[in-house]
């Protein structure tokens, strides 16, 4: 699939009957990697999916400065004033009772009278933050486990492999949900508790997520070891490591894109869900928590489950379309 | 095939073996203390360090991990005897230890709750294959028209979303907001007690398991299915004359179903090892609800039987799926 020759030789057929326009020596010079960047341009779904991955990516960099702008903050509300404790205790302005509110655009939260809209843009922040921390380094290790696995092969390999596939039988769900609050539960007197928990969460999913990467990798590097330009390499006496990372790294940059752009809206999800489940992270703000808070008042206040569910079913619908647009880009005979 | 499937079988006991000591050290060195939370269940809040260590020293927390590694593996095959505060609890084989919070033997807890996770794992899968192959094989059919390509970007939305949002949407409308009449009394009810409450319980999850699932096998029928289709054998069988339906089903199904089969044994042990989601959402009394309710209150014994279990069950289900793999087709075995 990434073998450069090949891929060059069929995205070029693909890709002249795909764009007629484009003259046949503009493809003949580009890259795998540029024909695909040039393939996914020209998909109007992935570009609206980047788009609005951008703009998530964009919320959570500025998550302070718009809370800033709308005037609202994570700071514990005033249930006493805001909330109508006489009535069936639903904010005394805005949703769902009353009309829109400037003052807090997306409502308060019933029983504490925290800013809804401080809670989503920093909940989407710890989203974004969690699984993209967890998606480099589950990437990193997958790729040097795969690599080493891959091109030491022998005894390395079958003991790499051993353990890819022993991690792969432990359902992961379950192991999280164990891992997670027996690791932090040993600093929950510390003051910075919160971080320590979104580190925790970070180390299980990292833990739990790095196999798919490195038995991709494993199964790419053994078929690359054995092709010319590695050989050649060898003779001229290259270090393993610059074959390793010189020569073939850069030919398993497509599948490992593809990988990535998978395994993002996986962690996202499995965030929110831990979140969810009362697990990953309890404090501070979380859409997954906030759904879990929110989901008793549903009948009443349908808006304040509404929000978190729609970011996250947006961003991670988003980020799902885009990696199979990638994967579509990068691989041609998978063409939907 | 013979010494294929024994292979096979020592892999998953050593896989077993790892994974029980994997559990077993991180519920020993993972927590500040192990014996806390009993500790604190035991004295009602006031657990004290000199109770603490009083407790640690009573459970066998003092002696080396291996020691009590040894003990455990042993209690599992033969049974043994467990000490809690001053009394000895006597704990039959297969023993798991008892449940801090209930007292109650976890071996005992395990088989009450285990008839809830199956019924909605069997179900649900049962659901998702029956809308699965055969949307998946009309979609093959009809392969390049307009239904097709709706149907499979519908069905690639629709997998994009997390399930348990989709889960947790179902369950608001239908029972909180629409208060539908059968769909909306999700919970489970022994099948033995009352066939029909059971029956209506688990309807909303099954169908929240099913429909969401369904659309993977729909991608994997429909994949297989083109590749099958395109097949010299069915040329030969179309040209022999044969009936459209035969030619499809008997000829073209075969060989795609069983990839098919495959990935559906290893979900299965999925489902079976913990329903996590659904089983929350619904309030199902299965094994993940169980694991979910004990890693809340740290009840350390049922943590660690949940987690062996779902290893245990997810394990043998890959190797069934592997048997059966190299039974339908035997370029696996060579291999």
């Amino acid at each position: 699939m990434s073998i450069p020759g090949e891929v060059i030789t069929t995205h070029t057929e693909d890709s002249v009957v795909e764009d007629a326009t484009a003259p046949r020596e503009l493809q003949a010079g580009r890259s795998p990697l540029r024909i695909a960047a040039h393939r996914i341009r020209k998909d109007t779904v992935a570009m609206v999916c980047l788009s609005i991955v951008m703009l998530f990516v964009l919320i959570a960099i500025f998550a302070g400065t718009l809370a800033d702008l709308f005037n609202v903050n994570l700071t514990v509300g005033r249930p006493a004033e805001q909330l109508d404790f006489l009535g069936d205790g639903m904010p005394l302005n805005g949703p769902p009772n009353y009309g829109f509110d400037p003052e807090h655009p997306f409502g308060v939260a019933p029983k504490t009278a925290n800013d809804n809209l401080a809670y989503w843009l920093y909940g989407c922040r710890t989203s974004l933050v969690i699984a993209s921390t967890a998606t480099l380094f589950a990437t990193l290790i997958g790729v040097v486990t795969g690599l080493v696995a891959g091109f030491a092969g022998g005894v390395v390999d079958k003991v790499i492999s051993f353990v890819i596939d022993l991690f792969l039988t432990l359902p992961f769900l379950l192991m999280a949900l164990i891992i997670a609050p027996i690791i932090t539960s040993r600093f929950a007197s510390d003051p910075d508790y919160p971080t320590i928990q979104k580190f925790g969460l970070v180390a299980v999913l990292v833990f739990f997520g790095w196999m798919g990467v490195a038995r991709l990798v494993r199964g790419e590097t053994m078929s690359l070891r054995e092709r010319e330009f590695i050989q050649a390499s060898r003779v001229i006496g290259m270090p393993t490591g610059r074959i390793l990372f010189k020569e073939l790294l850069p030919n398993l940059v497509a599948p490992i894109v593809v990988a990535v752009s998978l395994m993002l809206p996986g962690f996202i999800a499995a965030e929110a869900g831990l979140a969810f489940l009362g697990i990953g992270v309890t404090q501070g703000a979380s859409w997954g928590q906030t759904i879990l808070q929110a989901s008793p008042y549903f009948e009443k206040y349908p808006l304040y489950l509404w929000e978190p569910l729609l970011g996250i079913v947006i961003l991670v619908v988003a980020l799902n379309l885009l990696g199979d647009a990638i994967r579509d880009a990068v691989d041609p005979k998978t063409r939907r | 095939m013979f010494a294929y499937i024994i292979k096979r079988l020592l892999t998953g006991v050593v896989v077993v073996v790892l994974v029980s000591m994997a559990v077993f050290a991180l519920l020993w060195y993972g927590p500040e203390s192990p014996a806390r939370p009993i500790c604190v269940q035991e004295t009602s809040n006031r657990c004290t360090d000199e109770r603490l260590a009083n407790f640690e020293e009573s459970m066998g927390y003092n002696n080396p991990i291996y020691v009590e590694y040894g003990k455990y593996a042993k209690g599992i095959f033969v049974g043994r005897e467990m000490a809690l505060g001053g009394n000895t609890i006597q704990c039959d084989a297969p023993c798991f230890g008892f449940s801090f919070r209930s007292r109650a033997l976890v071996w005992d807890e395990l088989i009450e709750r285990l008839p809830a996770t199956i019924s909605l794992a069997i179900g649900g899968a049962t659901l998702y294959l029956l809308l699965g192959i055969p949307i998946g094989i009309a979609a093959a059919r009809r392969r390049g028209t307009l239904g097709d390509k709706l149907l499979v970007s519908s069905f690639l939305v629709i997998s994009s979303i997390p399930y348990y949002l989709f889960a947790l949407v179902a369950w608001l409308y239908c029972t909180l907001v629409w208060d539908l009449p059968v769909l909306g009394d999700s919970g489970y009810t022994p099948l033995l007690d009352n066939p029909a409450k059971w029956f209506a319980g688990l309807l909303l999850p099954w169908l929240c398991l099913g429909i969401f699932n369904c659309t993977a096998y729909t991608r994997y029928t429909r994949g297989a299915m083109v590749e099958s289709l395109s097949e010299d054998y069915i040329r030969t069988a179309k040209a022999k004359g044969l009936p459209a339906r035969t030619v499809v089903y008997k000829h073209g199904l075969r060989s795609a179903l069983v990839p098919v089969v495959t990935i559906f044994g290893i979900d299965l042990g999925i489902l079976l090892a913990g329903t996590i989601f659904t089983e929350r959402i619904f309030e199902i009394q299965g094994i993940g609800l169980w694991g979910l309710r004990a890693v809340g209150s740290f009840d350390l014994p049922v943590i660690s039987a949940t987690a062996m279990f779902g290893a245990i069950v997810i394990i043998v289900s890959n190797i069934i799926v592997d048997v059966v793999y190299g039974v339908l087709d035997p370029r696996v075995r060579v291999s």
